[in-house]
Formats: C-alpha cells, structure tokens, sequence
C-alpha cells in the first residue's frame, strides 16, 4: 500500500510526468520521421497534395484512379499521350497495327532499363503483359486492358507482336494508359506484395518509400533517357517528388497555402480565391468524363417510362446547378461522353432537350400524371414521388438540392438519399434505387460499353439496368470497329439513341483545377488530367 | 489487492471477448454478400469461392469465430483486402501516431481540464466561475472538424506559428492535441468544478484551513486529492472518446494514425482492417480503464480491494 505523502506525490507529479513522457515519445520519433516537412526549400523536393490513399502500385494490380495518377510520373507504358491527347512514342519508338486491325507490332527503344538496372527487351514486355492476363496476378484495372489479347510473341530482342482474338477500337488507348505500364515482372516475382508498394518500372522517377497513410517518396531516375517527344532529353529536373495523403479539402488548401505543399487539386469552392491571391498558379482541364448526371432505373416505376424520363430532360435547369454547385466552373452536360473524350458527338447539345418545364409538364401530362389543386402532380391518385441516392460530396449534394427545387416547381416531389460512395454503388448494382446521382471518369468511348451493355448489369456498371438488343448490337460494333469514320458514326448513334432513350439526365461536365505554388516553373497541365512535371523545375527561393 | 486484480482481470477478459465477438460478427451483419462487397466489379466466382475459403465463410459460425480468435491471438488478422499487406503489418505502422496524439491530448485535456475546474471552484467571484464554465460549455459544443479548422486557420495561416498537418515532429502535434482534448477538457473541468465544490465543504477540509494552512496548500493539496477520485474515472472513460476522436481529428490533419487508417478501411470495406482496428481499440479501453481502477486504490485507501 503506498503511503499517503506518496498518493500526494502522485496527483502532484502525475499530469507532469505525463506530458514528460509524450514529448520524450514525440521527440523520440520525429527524428526519422520529419525529413520530408522541411519543405519550401528543400530545393530540389516537389511536395504534392494527394486526396487519397493508392491501394497499391502495382499497375497491374490498382483499382484506384490515384494510382494511375502517380504511375504518370513514375512508369511508362509502350505508346503515350502528349499534352494534347496525341499518342507519341513511349517505350516503343514506333507501332503499326495489321490491315485487319487484330495484329499490332511494336519496335523498342533502345537503352531501356528498369530501374533496377534490367534491360527493357522483348522479352521483358512479353513478360509484363502476361503477368497482367495471368489469373493468379489477380489483375485490377489493368487485366481488362489487355482483355482481348490472345497471344505476345517476341521476335526479335526489340520488336513485340500483340496478337488480338479480334479487332478492338480502343486497344490503343488501353496500350496508352498509365495502368498498362511495362513492369520488371521477374522483379515483381521476387518481390511479392512488396512490389505494390515499391514498384520496379522506367518512368522518370522511382518510387523509393511509401509511409502508409502519410506519403509516397519518388526519386529521380538518374538513367532516364527515354522520355516522351514532348519533353527536353534526360532524366527529370525535380530531385524527388513527395505524395502527401490529405483527405480533407480544406486542410489541403491550407497546407497550400502555409507552403506545406506546392501542388494540389483545387475543389471548386477555393479556386476564385486562390487566383485572387496571386500566390498560385492554377491549371485546368475538362475532366474527360461526365461530372454528374442523374440515372435512372429503367425497371423501376417511375422511370420505367422513357415518356417520364423524357420529362424529367426537360424539367431541369443545368445552368443554374453549374453556376451554384460548380460556381461555373463547368458546361451543362448533353450526353453519355463528354467533350474531352475522343468519339464525343458534336451535335449532341443541340440534338438533346433543353430546360423548358412546359414541355415537361405536357410529356407528364401525356405519361398520366395531372396536377393537383396544389400543384402536386399525380397519377391515378398516386402522387409522382421518388427517392434520389446520391454520396455526400458537396457538389453533388448541392446539386441534388438545386434538382430537387425545380422538380418541385413542377409537382413533383423528390427524396434525396445519401450514402457513403461504395454503398450507393452496391445499391445501384443491385436496382435497389429509383434514381441515382453518379459519375465517372474514363480515357476513352469504350466506357459506352462498360456503362450500357446488357452483360455489365449486376455486378459490372450498367447502373440503368437497361437492357435493349438493338443498343447491345451497336455497343459490340463499337469495340470492333477500326475504321476511323465508321468508328465515329457508331459512336454518334449511340449517343444519339441513348438521348432518346433518356436513361439520363446529364448534368454537368466540370473543370478540374490543379494549384502549384510560384516557386513550381514549367509544369504543364495534360488534357488527360495530370500535371506534366518532366520538364518542371523548382525555383530557388 | 491481487484478489481484486483478479477479478477485475476477469470481468475485462468477458468485455474483450463480447469486443471480439462484435468485431467477428461485422462481417457478417453488413447487407450482401461481403465476399462480393470486398473483391468488387471483376471478381470471377472462382474468386468468389477461393476468398470465401480463405476467410473460413463456409464453415460454421461457432468454428469460424474460434478459429479467428486462435489466429488474432497468433497475431494473424489476415491481409488487407484494399493493399494486400498483412493487417497486423498496416497497424503497427500506424499505431505510434494515434498514440503519441491520444498521449499528448490527455495530458493537456487534464492540465486545462482540472485547473479550468479548481479555478471555477475557488474562485470567489462569479464572473470568473461563469467564465470558466462557459468556456468549457463551448470546448464540449464545438465539433473538433470545426474547431481543428479554425486553429488551422489561426495558428497555421494567420499566425503562421505551427504547420497545418502531417506528421513531422512535435510542433505537427500541437494543433491536433489541442483540437482533441478540448471537449475532454471541458468534461473534466465541469466535473472537477463540481467535486471540488463538493470536497470544499466538508470537514476536513474547514480542519485544514483552521490549522491555518496556506489556502493554496488546501485547494491543491488536501482537496484536489479527493476530488480527483471522480475526475480519474472519468479520465478512463474520455480516453475511450480520444481514440474515437482521433478518427476525425488524423482526417482533418492529415496524420497518418489509426484514426484515419479506420475512416479509409471503411470506405473500402476492408474489412480485416476494420475488425483489427475494432478488436485493438477495444482492448486498450478495457486496459486503460483497469488501470484506471487500480489508481483509484492508490489515490484513495477506503476503496477496498480485498
């Protein structure tokens, strides 16, 4: 039993020796931990602010869009895209696609290596393909990329031959993106999942160290020689980039501006004020993807009336939401593709309904619904009344809000549901919802496919739950399609047919802001969505 | 004393396991198929079957849930469905940060806390305890994504003073610390208030202070002593709401702690992630709060412990 002077001592010293403690234990750790935060001058460290965590880097392997992001700066993939959406050369110097449009053959640069010092040969990118295809790597993103390969042969120690089991229109753009860059598949054997987190490729800079939940640290790759057309000869000017993971938008933004970062995504909301300021440079591009529109159940009532949903095309006002929820930082969206990505039909704003609630009320009126004393629209007694599902993202609640507004306007009363992104997901998969609020971002027209097609409704993306022969029919000519005019025009029909249908409403196309500090010269804004950094330096300061 | 160790030791052994029964079961309470939930869009049924088998889903509960706890306490909690990395792996990594944050933050809740308390209770004018309180009423409302935004905005912008976020160092603490322990503050300043006043009028108390002892000797001396009794219990209890607090106050400040790592296994339905999370934070409440009733012992002899 301790006596009492002792019971005194404790309370006395307690608190003190407590705070004691915690310092000795902060102190203790901040040693190996702080390197990175000196930031500013650290000269030759680029510190970019990233909203969310990568599930792994492994090309191969990621299902998040972060990943792809970060495998611009750190792989490269066999052909790429300038700034402009062009391809150019990546690792392979040159391509050709056979007449019949299933045979592509690749010529490699010559020099490449891995950044563990590999050679980067036929054979090496036989290697990385097959890994993708193989059951086992369990691919993500990256295993559809290459879904209709049938066969990689290696002739020669520079040239690879990709032999399709049938011609596929977008097989270049899926050679292009990020997620189908080569990878040291012998390195990736050895490694094990270690390799997600460390991942060997030839990109400019290599990934180093990833502290979980904090940051990614890439480094320069001294040998890099193989850069794109686009950007000056040799390895990248930036020492090192550091990737630092904050969720939160306004903390970000702060960080930003406290010069804790100097790069980030800049949410609507902030950027009048930070072009204000003076002290940033901001960068845009059109996201290449719709924002967000408004999906409907095909198979649920109300919607299971495309004279309804027709309706509903016509009942809401997109420029008044674009200037409230996106502060107009964005276009009204007309149709399934948006301008930014290639196939997008010129014609399709001026094809598709525009905001006339007269014109709504009377295709209402032709689908049974009759207005109330009050105004309440109603048919055979039962009022018109829906839920909507949306995520809680401020600008999609903002807009549903805005949506639900001008439905009411008309009579027509609407719910708004909210659920945590995955959920509604889950939600829609299973046509458990009416309507829902969604969004995507793609790189090319094949995402028609992934989100209208018959086959993708349960566990794939066909959230409208549509199921039409006659659009299934001009979806599968889509993929096989090579030539050029002829690919467009089936393109065109089907954004025209789905207008007609009115499986949507879209709602708005959004700009996408990316801040850099003024010590960040020469950084480059790509129509894909990323800050090109190859040819970037750091000021001193 | 051992006797009541023991069975307070027994009573916490039956919390820790209805906390791993809970955590067991979140798999299987979520709607739908969790298999399909965790492998998402492209997963093939082979896929399916093979996860399915790897988390032991076809066996019986009563097996399933035995044979997870046999693997808990081998260290196992299997690999996280979002990176593939081992589980136990992912948290350890992230403990050092939660803990250095709960640490920090209770040592300051409790130096506010009780002195904000001791100084409402002494206080001879009424401004001064109104002022206090109100105070304190005021830390308890505040939401800490609120208030850790306006010491962002004060401290990290205006005055420039502290950095903003991350994980670099002791002055990176300061602000979440701070924005963490201010509704524990305002709780164990009302309830230090509230047991001094009540310790200030007994007996012994009026002893000490005819004895002619220094009146600042009494307060913090002779009283404090006993009005701490409560205040500890409830230090216990707020400890439990530090670790739920750090959820969002790692968010706000980017740190990379346990908190954040749950808010992310979360939305990614990793579930592993979540269980491990689960079962580890209820675990250290339960330790922290026997500790808890071991130090009443200390600080109070009439508590008895045969």
């Amino acid at each position: 039993m301790v006596g009492a002077a002792g019971r005194r001592l404790l309370v006395i010293i307690g608190v003190p020796v407590l705070i004691l403690l915690v310092l000795v234990f902060a102190v203790s750790r901040c040693g190996g931990s702080s390197s990175g935060s000196q930031q500013g001058q650290s000269g030759g460290d680029l510190v970019d602010g990233i909203t969310e965590e990568p599930d792994t880097l492994d090309p191969q392997k990621t299902n998040t869009a972060v990943t792809g992001t970060l495998l611009r700066y750190a792989g490269d993939s066999l052909i790429t895209k300038d700034l402009n959406g062009d391809y150019v050369a990546g690792l392979a110097k040159s391509w050709e696609e056979s007449e019949d449009g299933t045979k592509w053959t690749f010529e490699l640069k010559d020099g490449v290596k891995f950044h563990n010092g590999d050679p980067v040969d036929a054979e090496a990118v036989k290697a990385s393909i097959e890994r993708a295809m193989d059951p086992k790597t369990k691919a993500g993103v990256a295993g559809s990329l290459f879904s209709e390969v049938e066969e990689i042969r290696a002739p020669s120690d520079k040239t690879v031959e990709i032999a399709l089991k049938r011609p596929f229109s977008v097989f270049e753009a899926n050679i292009a993106d990020p997620r189908a860059a080569i990878v040291d598949a012998e390195a990736a054997e050895k490694m094990g999942e270690k390799f997600g987190r460390t991942p060997v490729l030839t990109g400019p800079w290599q990934v180093t160290d990833w502290k979980s939940g904090d940051r990614i640290r890439m480094e320069r790759n001294p040998d890099y020689s193989w850069g794109p057309e686009f950007a000056h000869d040799g390895p990248p000017r930036i020492e090192s980039l550091t990737f630092r993971i904050m969720t939160d938008n306004a903390t970000r933004i702060a960080a930003l501006q406290s010069g804790e970062i100097q790069m980030t995504d800049v949410p609507p909301v902030n950027v009048a004020e930070l072009e204000e300021s003076g002290d940033f440079q901001l960068q845009n591009y059109l996201r290449t993807g719709v924002g967000l529109f408004m999906e409907f159940n095909v198979n649920k009532e109300p919607f299971d009336d495309p004279v309804v949903r027709e309706a509903m095309n016509y009942a809401i006002d997109k420029d008044a939401i674009v200037e409230a929820a996106l502060r107009g930082l964005g276009q009204p969206a007309c149709g399934p593709l948006p301008p930014s990505i290639e196939g997008y039909w010129q014609g399709v704003c001026d094809y598709a309904p525009s905001y006339d609630p007269e014109k709504a009320k009377s295709l209402l009126s032709e689908a049974g619904y009759e207005p109330g004393p009050d105004g309440t629209l109603s048919k055979d007694g039962e009022p018109f009344e829906f839920t909507l599902f949306v995520q809680p993202e401020d600008t999609w609640t903002q807009s549903a809000q805005l949506v639900q507004q001008q439905l009411k306007d008309i009579g027509i009363g609407m719910e708004i549901q909210s659920f945590e992104f995955g959920t509604l997901l889950e939600k829609a998969k299973a046509g458990e919802h009416q309507a829902e609020l969604m969004g995507y971002t793609y790189t090319n027209p094949d995402i028609l496919y992934l989100w209208f097609h018959s086959a993708n409704i349960g566990e794939g993306l066909n959230l409208s739950h549509i199921d039409d022969p006659k659009l299934d029919a001009m979806l599968e000519k889509s993929r096989t399609t090579i030539e050029e005019d002829a690919q467009e025009e089936t393109y065109q029909d089907i954004q025209r047919y789905l207008v007609d249908e009115s499986v949507w409403v879209p709602l708005w196309n959004n700009e996408e802001y990316i801040a850099t500090s003024q010590q960040v010269e020469g950084a480059e804004i790509s129509t894909e969505g990323y800050l090109s950094l190859i040819d970037a330096r750091l000021a001193e300061e | 004393m051992f006797q009541f160790l023991a069975r307070r030791l027994v009573s916490s052994v039956f919390v820790v396991f209805g906390v791993s029964l809970a955590a067991f079961s979140m798999v299987h309470l979520v709607p739908g198929d969790p298999v399909a939930i965790m492998l998402g869009e492209r997963a093939t049924p082979a896929d399916v079957a093979r996860l399915r088998g790897e988390l032991g889903l076809d066996e019986p509960l009563p097996v399933q849930y035995l044979d997870y706890v046999s693997r808990a306490i081998r260290g196992d909690f299997g690999e996280s469905i979002r990176s593939g990395q081992p589980v136990l792996g992912e948290i350890s990594g992230r403990t050092a940060p939660t803990v250095e944050l709960a640490l920090a933050a209770m040592a300051i809740a409790v130096t506010l806390g009780v002195l904000m308390g001791v100084i409402a209770a002494t206080s001879r004018s009424a401004t001064a305890d109104f002022g206090t309180m109100a105070v304190s009423l005021a830390g308890l409302a505040l939401p800490t994504f609120w208030s850790g935004l306006l010491l962002i905005y004060l401290f990290g912008l205006k005055l420039g003073w502290l950095p903003v976020s991350g994980d670099g160092g002791p002055r990176a603490l300061i602000l979440p610390a701070v924005t963490l322990a201010l509704p524990a503050a305002a709780v164990l300043a009302r309830l230090t208030r509230s047991s001094m006043l009540e310790v200030l009028g007994q007996d012994y108390v009026r002893t000490a202070r005819s004895k002619g002892l220094p009146e600042d000797l009494v307060v913090y001396k002779h009283a404090l002593q006993n009005a701490f009794i409560p205040v500890l219990t409830i230090m216990g209890l707020q400890f439990g709401a530090l670790l739920g607090g750090s959820v969002i106050v790692e968010s706000v400040f980017a740190r990379p702690g346990l908190g954040s790592l749950a808010v992310d296994a979360i939305l990614a339905r990793d579930f592993p992630v979540v269980q491990a999370i689960v079962l580890l934070a209820g675990i250290v409440f339960v330790l922290v709060n026997l500790l808890v009733d071991i130090l009443y012992s200390v600080l109070d002899p009439r508590i008895s412990l045969g």
